[in-house]
């Protein structure tokens, strides 16, 4: 695969990233690991129908979009009381055992291609801590690249009885000569009874390339709940995943996506049910416009000992062209019969008779559409905490429909 | 005796087992299956030129094709040994499918025949064992009605030679070429007997038809291919199989339908597959769909080890319309793969597809399914329902959908649940004096209803019937 870009990374590339954030010798080991992984390492995984590839990985070139010496961004970090929310060096200094125990437990830094890439070259990256007992509002994470390609990490560790509502947003400050290539991994660990919500906005240059992973680890009773907002980017390919470890364990993984011109989102909602009691509910809604392309795949998988679980999915995609695509794979596999399990989905258009219920009460076409499409999305906007991600969110899909 | 069986008779001396004997070098020397091979079944079949082109043809891709498993969750296949096949379709062996002997079959199957309360000349015709020449005048009478109305029902080989024209243009070219998928160009390379149905214009065949009494008639049904042609406005159900398990000594079953629904016809096919548990049954079935057209498939996937049959229907025309039932049941040792394909590649076509499985005994069900709808597909519709109920913590139920919508004035809908059996309902029927089992054997049958009433009632009592066997004694 001549277009991978092993070929021009060196050791000593990842060894000034790692040293210019102070990092610990075995952090550079695994960096470096990662590094030598890449040449055995496929592309994450896409459906393969006969004749079709969902998403063509393989096609883009990394070496002319990763320069990993070039780091440039911005980030805002607005944290709340009682919790940590620090950059990479200084978490390194306060919580250097935490992050030792925490990274890569979740996500495997040798999972795929794109993740090894991000883990041999993540030089941004942030640390959420909160502390047993502590609950914490609006945690705010905004990260703005201004670098021809920027890897990003981000763990959050709510220890027992904790809880954190927290958004991350990605946008393009500067952009370069070149198309950008933002790759992010996110890892979460919630104890025992903790709550999370970890909200995310994606409005990356529409010139970008986003790769993203999020994945969190429950605990007995924990909950670790996802919003997944997706408007930039030419191409993005992500996948929020929960395993649900712990006994009476939930997760929510709710997605909102909006394409138009040529964009493609590659969109992955996992959960794995391994423990008893446990409870999940994946919810993806998406609008689609001009030659816009969804892939979802939505993926249920219950354990052998997942008894008395309840799983429901549902994807609702709404066409607004012609020229869109709209692909969906919503897969259960369960392996216990003590299961509730149901998924659904849908591609239609704007309804007629809505059209014309609007309409008749004197609304014009175009108007009528925009509050359908805006209407849409209400039982997305309806689960997010952090207020800022919801109006966000909202204001940007008014935008869209009125460009 | 059909002048197929009098060629055999005459063929089959000694001197020609000599001839093939002084072959036998050229088959070891490249294991597996060779042109040699394929040439000998064309040869013995005495099969026009374009037929045995046809077949070496699929044979190159047969080669070339990779092995499907590499997809998710697919059944494990490498017990499949191809190069078996070779001494099981050289025709000058005496080892075809079926047992010589009654009394040879495994116990197992004997008891469910009986158990079916199906008759002596059935059952021989069923398990491959002799010329079940009482199931024969059967299918005389009723061939002498269709010919009146100018439907041809026969077997597949004699198609290719009194009816070249409509096969040569129909046979694995448009619906199910050999490069569609490895065991696709295997059936093509090696196919042989199977069922050829033509209807014409404006015709219908009000009873249905059925490949029942002529199971293995020549002891090759493993690669049965099956053809039907349905002119404009006519209309016709063919039913294959039967509810009783058919044995086979070699472990593949490879067969090959291609249904073409003509403008405004009207095409149901009905089978209920019941392979002995040793068997991969890895089937291609694809029908092709004309303006107006409809296409059934309904299936029923009871036996065999694995089984990987996905029914596809491609609506070619406006207005036309496919509709899916397929029932599946794993119980233990099983991998039950299965599901639909459509493509809506026109205006105004609808589709439906409704699955069912039951897992149990730690077997394994799998729907997998895709919808495609092509750009300029305008008002298609297509709602896809599956439910799977669950036994107990053993078995495996998986669903596995793909949609790929390139149109947006469309009504796509997908649902799936999955489920044990409701305690409330046993309790209902317990209550009402039922036993535990007749409760829960009660809700399987109400489960797979939308099946059964598909089927005329011979098969939809003996499906019933064969459900009830598979549940004996299985239910805690």
């Amino acid at each position: 695969m001549s277009t991978q870009v092993h070929a021009t990374l060196t050791e000593e590339q990842v060894t000034e990233i790692s040293e210019d954030l102070g990092e610990p010798e075995w952090l550079l080991e695994t960096r470096l690991d990662a590094l030598d992984a890449l040449e055995d390492l496929d592309m994450p995984e896409v459906i393969r129908t006969p004749g079709r590839d969902w998403t063509n990985l393989d096609a883009l070139e990394y070496e002319r979009l990763v320069d990993p010496l070039d780091r440039a961004q911005e980030k805002d970090r607005i944290d709340a009381e009682g919790v940590d929310v620090l950059a990479w060096d200084e978490a390194l200094d306060e919580h250097g055992d935490l992050i030792e125990d925490h990274f890569g437990s979740v996500v495997d830094p040798q999972r795929d291609y794109l993740t090894a890439l991000s883990t041999a070259l993540f030089s941004a990256g942030t640390v959420v801590y909160v502390p047993e007992g502590v609950d914490a509002e609006d945690v705010k994470v905004r990260t703005r690249m201004n670098s021809q390609s920027l890897f990003n990490y981000t763990l959050v560790v709510a220890e027992e009885s904790s809880s954190v509502t927290i958004l991350e947003r990605q946008s393009t400050g500067e952009e370069t000569d070149d198309d950008q290539f933002y790759s992010g991994v996110v890892e979460v660990a919630a104890g025992e009874n903790a709550y999370v919500q970890y909200g995310a906005l994606q409005n990356l240059s529409e010139d970008a390339y986003n790769y993203q992973v999020k994945r969190g680890h429950a605990n007995t009773y924990g909950t670790i709940n996802w919003i997944e907002g997706n408007l930039g980017s030419r191409l993005t390919k992500t996948s929020v995943e929960t395993r649900l470890l712990g006994d009476g364990s939930e997760s929510q993984i709710v997605g909102a996506f909006f394409g138009h011109v040529d964009q493609h989102f590659d969109l992955a909602s996992r959960v794995w049910h391994e423990a008893e009691h446990t409870t999940a509910d994946l919810v993806t809604r998406g609008v689609l416009d001009d030659e816009a392309r969804s892939v979802y795949e939505g993926v249920q998988d219950v354990g052998r000992d997942a008894w008395d679980t309840n799983s429901y999915q549902r994807e609702n995609t709404l066409m607004l062209s012609d020229d869109a695509e709209a692909d969906a794979s919503p897969k259960l596999i369960i392996n216990n019969h003590d299961t509730e399990a149901s998924h659904s989905a849908t591609v239609g258009q704007v309804s007629a008779e809505d059209m014309f219920y609007m309409t008749s009460r004197g609304v014009d076409p175009e108007s009528a559409k925009n509050m359908l499409v805006e209407g849409f999305f209400v039982p997305v906007f309806e689960e997010i905490a952090v207020d800022e991600l919801r109006d966000d969110l909202e204001e940007m899909i008014a935008a869209r429909l009125r460009q | 005796m059909s002048s197929d069986q009098d060629h055999l008779k005459d063929t089959d001396t000694e001197a020609r087992f000599e001839f093939k004997k002084e072959e036998s070098s050229a088959f070891e020397a490249e294991k597996g299956l060779t042109e040699e091979t394929v040439r000998v079944i064309s040869e013995d079949k005495d099969e026009p030129e374009w037929m045995l082109e046809r077949r070496l043809r699929a044979l190159e891709q047969f080669k070339e094709l990779p092995m499907p498993d590499d997809w998710p969750g697919a059944p494990d296949l490498s017990e499949v040994d191809v190069d078996e096949i070779v001494p099981y379709i050289r025709p000058d062996i005496e080892t075809r499918g079926g047992a010589e002997n009654w009394e040879d079959l495994p116990e197992e199957i004997q008891d469910t025949f009986d158990k079916l309360g199906i008759p002596e000349a059935e059952k021989n015709a069923l398990s491959g064992v002799g010329a079940q020449y009482e199931s024969e005048i059967v299918y005389q009478n009723m061939q002498e009605r269709w010919e009146e109305k100018g439907v041809i029902f026969c077997d597949m080989d004699k198609a290719v030679r009194e009816h070249p024209e409509i096969v040569k243009e129909h046979f694995m070219t448009k619906a199910v070429p050999p490069s569609d998928n490895k065991f696709a160009a295997l059936h093509g390379a090696v196919w042989s007997g199977g069922s050829f149905v033509y209807v014409p214009e404006d015709t219908n065949v009000e009873m249905p038809v059925q490949a029942y009494f002529r199971m293995n008639s020549d002891g090759m049904g493993q690669f049965e291919h099956t053809l039907i042609v349905a002119e404009e406005n006519s209309e016709v159900h063919y039913i294959e199989g039967c509810s009783a398990p058919k044995y086979a000594e070699f472990n593949l079953h490879s067969g090959g339908v291609e249904v073409f629904v003509g403008e405004g016809a009207h095409v149901q096919y009905s089978t209920v597959q019941n392979w002995s548990k040793n068997t991969y049954n890895l089937n291609t079935k694809r029908a092709i769909c004309e303006a107006d057209g409809t296409m059934e498939w309904v299936s029923g996937s009871m036996g065999s080890k694995a089984t990987m049959l996905y029914p596809s229907t491609v609506l070619k025309g406006p207005g036309a319309t496919d509709n899916h039932i397929t029932i599946a049941m794993a119980g233990e040792g099983q991998n039950i793969d299965t599901g639909a394909k459509v493509y809506h590649n026109a205006p105004d076509t609808k589709s439906t597809i409704e699955s069912k499985s039951i897992s149990k005994d730690g077997g394994r069900t799998n729907y997998r399914g895709l919808v495609h709808i092509s750009d300029g597909a305008e008002d298609a519709s297509t709602s896809v329902e599956c439910d799977a109920l669950m036994f107990d913590n053993e078995s495996t139920s998986d669903t596995m959908p793909y949609m790929e919508i390139q149109e947006n004035k469309v009504d796509v809908a997908h649902e799936a649940t999955v489920g044990k059996i409701g305690d409330e309902d046993v309790f209902y029927l317990q209550s009402r004096g039922l036993d535990d089992d007749d409760a829960k054997q009660m809700i399987v049958a109400g489960f797979i209803e939308p099946l059964t009433e598909e089927l005329p009632i011979e098969y939809a009592v003996e499906m019933n019937r064969l459900i009830e066997l598979e549940m004996e004694g299985s239910l805690g």
